[in-house]
């Protein structure tokens, strides 16, 4: 009885972890900004205005969307407060001349939107919303989860039938990352299922740099039949 | 006067369904627009208070606004500009001045610098004092934050640099102001009104202004500490009628600080809905009053400050709070006019001390909007040269060892 309460804790802890990482709302940003990957902290520091940069040197400008169903979580992960808190947080900037506020938009669709054009704009939406145009930045729980880097990989190998047919494509994969760095699951995002099948398999043997706790990031792979 | 009061509280009233930040774009670039204005009444029921008659029917003379123009003219460089005015009984008189004016240029987040007429950084809220809706209360503990005396504090014409940076171990973040500029008064300041008690009447007063704030974001969420540096060198020019000489008319006077200084150690906590804050002040000063060169008088006064703060939102939009607050101070003077302005030592005397404890209640109307009730039960009434909201301008007959006062504020900003 208690090994099972035990495993059940457990379980609760690692989920609701993965669950911060995973979150209900994606970090989306312009293509400009160059790092692929921010830290939980640099997310609340960027969107409390602390920040203009990120790491790397990339100046970046927060935009919020109040209006979507993406406002809340990203409150509850993200900041930890409420958005009473946060608007007193800007109005504080904005009456002492030490920021002004930042760009508000309404709805995933406008984030997007507004991102895909904005240089340095990093906003956040709805884990199902569509990004057309932006690219998504993965979120670790420290900087250096954040930056945890890939120091093996192995090529897939591309499916004889497809190949032969000279039918190539992209495919999406989302990657969880465990401590130690090994990949502990792979899972196809978007892309041909075959291909997809294909660069899970090759995913799964790939290593990263050791972090403080699991991360998650997503990769695309290019299937080129002409190569 | 009146008329404006009444017509702000109009305004106050017919905009609450249409604040919204306002903005243009000059010269390819986004311009944004804020304001904010605020009215309060206060009834006391024995002591006039903050330099306007509180005591029979209460006084609406506590009137302030503000509005600013800021911009992001480059990535890293923003510039803009506040005008505030205010009416608080017998101080600002209506006067507009410039509240902060500055451009910040942000080379990284730990290194940014600010030129221009600035806020200063000293403890939790001086900058945000005037912020009416940023805070639960409708008056901040005086012991700290005087609102009759907020010119003293408030900003400096200089430059401040500042930033923030992670530490090691994930022991969170530091975040540091260092500043010098010049602090210069208005004549319809709390610090002139203080002076005209003792029959000087001053053109001009201010001086350098220097110090820094240091604040450490601790790893427990939501938990800040602090402490912040001010050191000042002021001089001021003032008309002095010799009160052992009344018929000789106005003489000369310079007056200028021996020693100016502040200390300020303070903390925040903040868990979900409750917030608590506490703060300690300290602040010394010497100032010599001089006649031809000659020190008539020479004043020290160590004047100490503490509060402890709670609130609590209750609901969305109601959010209750309550404060205790001390307030002390002890005064020596030495010179020819000395014998005209008796020491103050001991701090037990209502004459040198207030302790105010105080409950509010803040209804959040919308996000623009909000009405305050507080309630100040206050004991002492710290009559010196450094007074916390007494005069004797205002109580010809004397004080009375306690004041119980009601504040009504409403205030919105846009």
């Amino acid at each position: 009885m208690k090994i099972r309460l035990l495993a059940l804790v457990a379980a609760v802890v690692m989920f609701g972890s993965v669950r911060v990482l995973a979150g209900n709302v994606k970090i989306i940003a312009n293509p400009s900004v160059r790092a692929e990957s921010i830290s939980a902290a640099e997310v609340k520091s960027v969107f409390l205005k602390e920040r203009n940069s990120l790491r790397d040197g990339t100046h970046v400008e927060p935009v919020l969307a109040t209006g979507g169903s993406a406002h809340a979580a990203f409150l509850k992960e993200y900041l930890a407060q409420s958005d009473d808190s946060l608007q007193d947080h800007y109005r504080t900037l904005v009456f002492t001349g030490k920021g002004l506020m930042p760009k508000v938009l309404h709805s995933d669709e406008e984030v997007v939107a507004y991102v895909a054009k904005t240089r340095g704009a990093i906003g956040y939406v709805s884990s199902t919303a569509a990004l057309d145009g932006v690219k998504t930045l993965t979120v670790g729980q420290s900087e250096n989860d954040a930056a945890r880097k890939l120091i093996s990989r192995v090529e897939p190998e591309y499916p004889v039938i497809l190949l032969g047919n000279h039918i190539g494509g992209t495919v999406r994969v989302r990657v969880t990352i465990a401590s130690n760095g090994e990949v502990e699951d792979a899972r196809l995002l978007g892309g041909n299922p075959v291909l997809g099948e294909a660069a899970i398999a090759a995913v799964m043997k790939w290593v990263y740099t050791p972090g403080h706790a699991p991360t998650q990031t997503e990769v695309s792979i290019v299937f080129d039949p002409g190569h | 006067m009146l008329r404006r009061v009444l017509l702000l509280s109009i305004c106050l009233c017919a905009a609450r369904t249409s604040v919204h930040a306002q903005g243009f774009t000059f010269f390819d670039r986004q311009v944004q627009i804020h304001g904010f204005a605020s009215q309060g009444f206060v009834h006391t029921n024995e002591n006039n208070w903050l330099t306007m008659n509180t005591s029979n029917v209460g006084s609406g003379e506590f009137t302030d606004f503000g509005a600013n123009a800021s911009a992001q003219i480059t990535d890293n460089f923003h510039v803009g500009a506040q005008i505030y005015d205010r009416n608080l009984g017998q101080l600002g008189r209506w006067h507009p001045s410039l509240d902060w004016g500055f451009a910040d240029y942000r080379f990284a987040p730990w290194l940014g610098v600010r030129g221009g007429k600035v806020k200063t950084t000293l403890g939790l809220f001086n900058d945000t004092q005037d912020l009416d809706f940023l805070h639960p209360f409708a008056l901040l503990p005086q012991s700290i934050y005087p609102t009759d005396l907020r010119d003293t504090t408030i900003a400096h014409l200089g430059g401040d640099i500042y930033g923030s940076l992670p530490l090691p171990r994930s022991l969170g973040d530091v975040a540091y102001t260092a500043y010098v500029g010049h602090r210069s008064d208005s004549i319809h300041s709390g610090i002139a009104y203080v002076a005209s008690q003792y029959n000087f009447h001053y053109s001009s007063y201010g001086g350098l202004q220097y110090g820094g704030d240091l604040r450490w974001k601790t790893r427990l969420k939501g938990l800040q500490i602090g402490v912040s540096r001010m050191d000042q060198d002021l001089s001021a020019t003032a008309k002095f009628i010799n009160p052992l000489n009344p018929d000789g008319g106005f003489i000369l006077d310079n007056e200028h600080s021996k020693t100016d200084w502040t200390n300020q150690f303070y903390g925040e906590y903040i868990l979900g809905k409750l917030r608590i804050d506490s703060e300690y002040r300290r602040f010394v000063n010497d100032q010599a009053e001089e006649v031809a060169g000659s020190v008539i008088l020479d004043t020290k006064s160590d004047v100490r400050g503490c509060y402890v703060a709670g609130s609590y939102r209750i609901v969305k939009r109601i959010t209750l709070g309550s404060y205790y607050s001390r307030y002390s101070i002890t005064r020596a003077s030495t010179g020819p006019l000395a014998p005209l302005f008796p020491d103050q030592t001991d701090t037990s005397l209502p004459a040198n001390h207030i302790y105010d404890k105080v409950i509010t209640a803040r209804v959040g109307l919308n996000k623009f909007w909000n009405i305050k009730v507080e309630g100040h039960f206050m004991n002492g009434y710290g009559d010196s040269t450094y007074p916390d909201g007494f005069y004797p301008q205002q109580n010809p007959q004397g004080f009375r060892p306690n004041t119980n006062a009601l504040v009504l504020k409403s205030s919105l900003n846009f």
